[in-house]
């Protein structure tokens, strides 16, 4: 069915397989295709824009759509003509932030786009400088401009920041809401304030098997999963057979920091809705699952335990046995608490019809993971593009209609217990044999793609193989990237109180957002960037 | 002897109410699996802070947002001086259980004056928030002032404690107990301040020695409404009262800290209505005491 679309749209098929379909779209009929596909169920994904004037074509750009009812993804390609391309985000509103950071990073301008504004690059980077071209050096620093912020006072609201200081709110962005009285009449998100240049840096700098170790670095609390994502793409594109244990291996790492990932977020939605209490035992229970982190990589966070065809470290039955007696045990714990936050009328009551998203405006963002799931969206990428081991093992995805902040508590809930079945099954059934494969050999300019269902949602990693062992272009998308646009349509109507937790209910995490490029001061960036590097 | 006493009184407020607020943290944390820290801290926290440099706000009112931390902290000392805490001696007059209450209304206001003259938006937020959990509160406070005052016919505190045992004085108490909680920010009533809402609202401009002054009056206007329902407690000429007021004391905050503990956060509106609730409740009361059971 994807493929007649594709073909009654004249598109050139460069890739078809059982994962990944690539094809090459003429720009005027870009717009029809990428209507017909969102019809066909298939959502927006990611976008990535390629300077590929080294390959003799000019700029492209890639929008990515994953299409579950056939558990594929779609990559369509289009050239831009004199750097200008047609915009699909009035179609598909999702696209609006990939083709904003494609017009930033590569300065392809998309016509009949709603809001060309800046996104990603700050107000004192200059114009006419593009950070992703190929003939940007990765350190090179453009002087700054000097800017004049416009600010509007409109009558009769209050602004409020929520950012970029705010005790609810540990990282780098702002939300600006316009209240009257306690109720928010407006809200705007302005992120981007912390941009570490990870993709130049990986393209200019780095190694296929050094990439892995930087990917982990995107997140300080889902790294493990970028690193898998991007090694999964590679594996895509070279066709390298996994070992079944380092399958394994990784699903229990997967699932282990899943579940650190949750209790971290349900203790936070306890502080923020006042209840320390179970704040305070929440994160007790989830120093378990670090220590068993630590247990089985050597490291509390950022395992470091992915390579290119495996993983480093074997996992040995003394282990294995410990694992599961401190699973068990803490299960109940687990159970214990929420059954007791659950009986807490008043907390119930503070989540309860709050911050509701719709199914059909979730869709057409795009939004991913638990934040999709609380909105009777049933999406989970260990189910629809199976990865890992998850094809071999059994596990329930839950889904809630009410699309509220309580509907979103309760699939992370259920979650962290369908994670710890997972992990006990994969430890059950972890088969013998090798943990890494080093037999492989690299192709030259193979489009990829990588997935892996984070705690926060779908991860993408989009990448081009370069030569001699190099990505020519590597694009990880962070779930919050899909799930960030949702919030002010959350929050529209809502009592200022309910703001923090509205807006952690998507359980935001600004860093993987934000890893786009460098516009760090000087010196932060020198030391620690060379140390880092110097490390490898 | 009475102006001694008084002053005693006096210091005894200045000196323990910090570290009734210090015994609290200590039983919140090991409530949630914590250390804690020493009961001193809270003692340490405001000496730091009045050797701090204070720092006024650009937008803010400066006469009115330096004066409202000492206005604040001088109603709550004043009301010290007529309800009786360590020992039995106070200045009474008829109608002082009226000025009390006019008291804890000034110091509320104060605080909030000083909050809405900084020009922060969180603040004036904050201060939107106190003063509708102020009225509501009034609202149950002044139906149990009628009570107390109708059940031991008068207005003067010295006739009024202890009050005598009856189903009025024991109801009229137990929501006493109720609008103390309220009264002291404490979780799920801590709406004004509410950390990761509105970044303690009222108190986010203040710094160094006003934001001392205002938590100081903060933790001395809990140990006041402490004593206040102790003194219709126990009996005043008893020889045994400082060992029992020490006692309730202790029972009290131990009661207070537990609860605060185990709640989340109200939103405003909840809180109203829990408080318009208890106020109907309390309007049955007075029915009752002038029934005269």
């Amino acid at each position: 069915m994807i493929l007649e679309i594709l073909k009654s749209n004249n598109a050139k098929i460069l890739r078809h397989d059982e994962k990944v379909t690539v094809a090459l779209i003429p720009n005027d009929k870009l717009r029809t295709t990428s209507e017909l596909l969102f019809k066909a169920g298939c959502y927006y994904a990611t976008g990535a824009g390629v300077d590929e004037r080294l390959l003799g074509v000019g700029f492209s750009v890639y929008h990515i759509f994953n299409c579950e009812a056939e558990g594929r993804y779609i990559i369509i390609k289009a050239v831009a003509s004199n750097l200008r391309i047609p915009s699909i985000t009035p179609i598909i509103s999702g696209a609006n932030w990939a083709e904003r950071e494609v017009m930033d990073m590569l300065g392809i301008f998309f016509d009949e786009h709603p809001e060309p504004l800046r996104l990603i690059l700050p107000d004192d980077w200059p114009e006419g400088v593009y950070p992703l071209r190929k003939d940007f050096h990765y350190n090179e620093r453009p002087p700054r401009v000097e800017f004049k912020q416009k600010r509007e006072k409109k009558p009769g609201v209050i602004e409020v920041p929520v950012g970029p200081y705010h005790p609810a709110l540990h990282e780098p962005e702002v939300f600006e809401l316009c209240v009257k009285g306690e109720e928010i009449v407006g809200a705007v998100y302005r992120g981007f304030h912390v941009h570490r240049g990870m993709e130049k840096l990986a393209e200019g700098r780095m190694t296929i098997n050094q990439i892995p170790f930087l990917a982990e670095r995107i997140c300080g609390i889902c790294g493990y999963t970028h690193n898998c994502a991007y090694v999964q793409a590679i594996e895509d594109a070279a066709k390298i057979e996994v070992p079944e244990r380092a399958l394994y291996i990784r699903t229990i790492l997967l699932e282990l920091e899943r579940v650190h990932s949750h209790m971290l977020w349900l203790g936070v939605a306890f502080h923020l809705l006042g209840f320390e209490s179970g704040f305070m035992h929440t994160w007790r229970i989830r120093e378990t699952f670090m220590d068993l982190a630590e247990l089985l990589t050597g490291n509390r966070k950022t395992y470091g335990m992915n390579l290119i065809g495996g993983v480093r470290r074997d996992i040995d039955e003394n282990k294995k046995k410990r694992l599961l007696e401190i699973l068990d045990k803490t299960k109940k714990d687990i159970r214990e608490i929420f059954d007791n936050a659950t009986q807490m009328r008043e907390l119930i009551n503070r989540m309860k019809g709050i911050g509701v998203l719709s199914k059909k405006e979730g869709r057409e963002i795009g939004v991913v993971g638990p934040t999709a799931r609380g909105s009777d969206i049933d999406t989970d990428v260990r189910r629809d593009h199976p990865y890992a081991a998850y094809g071999d093992l059994e596990f329930k995805v839950p889904v809630y209609k009410d699309g509220d902040v309580l509907s979103r508590f309760l699939v992370r809930y259920e979650e962290v217990l369908e994670s710890i079945w997972l992990i006990e099954q994969a430890l059950d059934q972890l088969p013998p044999g090798d943990i890494l494969n080093e037999d492989y050999e690299l192709p030259e300019y193979t489009i990829c793609v990588g997935a892996t269902e984070a705690p926060r949602g779908e991860d993408v990693h989009f990448a081009i193989m370069g030569e001699g062992n190099r990505v020519y272009r590597w694009h990880p998308r962070a779930p919050t990237y899909n799930n960030l646009p949702a919030v002010p349509i959350m929050l529209k109507g809502e009592k200022l109180a309910d703001a923090p937790i509205i807006i952690a209910s998507i359980d935001p995490c600004f860093s993987c957002t934000d890893h786009i490029v460098i516009v760090d001061g000087e010196k932060v960036y020198r030391c620690s960037l060379d140390n880092y590097l110097g490390g490898l | 002897m009475s102006i001694i006493f008084i002053a005693v009184n006096l210091a005894f407020a200045l000196i323990i109410s910090p570290l009734i607020d210090g015994f609290e943290r200590k039983i919140r944390a090991r409530l949630q699996n914590r250390q804690g820290p020493s009961i001193l801290q809270t003692w340490w926290d405001l000496i730091k802070l009045f050797k701090r440099p204070t720092i006024e706000p650009q937008d803010s009112v400066k006469p009115l947002y330096k004066l409202a931390p000492y206005i604040t902290f001088t109603s709550i000392l004043t009301a010290y001086l007529i309800i009786p805490t360590l020992l039995p001696a106070s200045t009474n007059f008829i109608g002082d259980l009226i000025v009390v209450v006019y008291l804890l209304g000034l110091a509320t206001l104060c605080f909030v004056i000083g909050a809405f003259s900084s020009g922060n938006a969180y603040a004036q937020i904050g201060s939107n928030r106190d003063v509708s959990l102020f009225m509501s509160e009034e609202l149950l406070l002044a139906f149990i002032v009628g009570t107390i005052a109708v059940i031991g016919k008068s207005l003067s505190l010295d006739r009024l404690f202890p009050l005598p045992f009856r189903i009025s004085s024991v109801l009229a108490l137990l929501l006493l107990f109720l609008v103390i909680y309220v009264a002291s920010t404490r979780l799920p009533f801590d709406i004004a301040e509410a950390e990761p809402e509105i970044i303690e609202g009222p108190l986010i401009e203040y710094s160094g020695k006003h934001l001392g002054l205002l938590k100081y009056s903060i933790f001395l206007k809990r140990l006041l409404l402490y004593s206040l329902l102790l003194d219709f407690i126990i009996p005043i000429q008893n020889p045994i009262r400082l060992i029992c007021y020490l006692i309730g004391t202790i029972i009290l905050s131990v009661i207070y800290s537990t609860f605060e503990a185990y709640y989340g956060r109200f939103r405003i509106d909840q809180a109203i209505e829990i408080l318009k609730r208890a106020s109907i409740v309390a309007l049955i009361v007075w029915m009752i005491a002038i029934v005269g059971w």
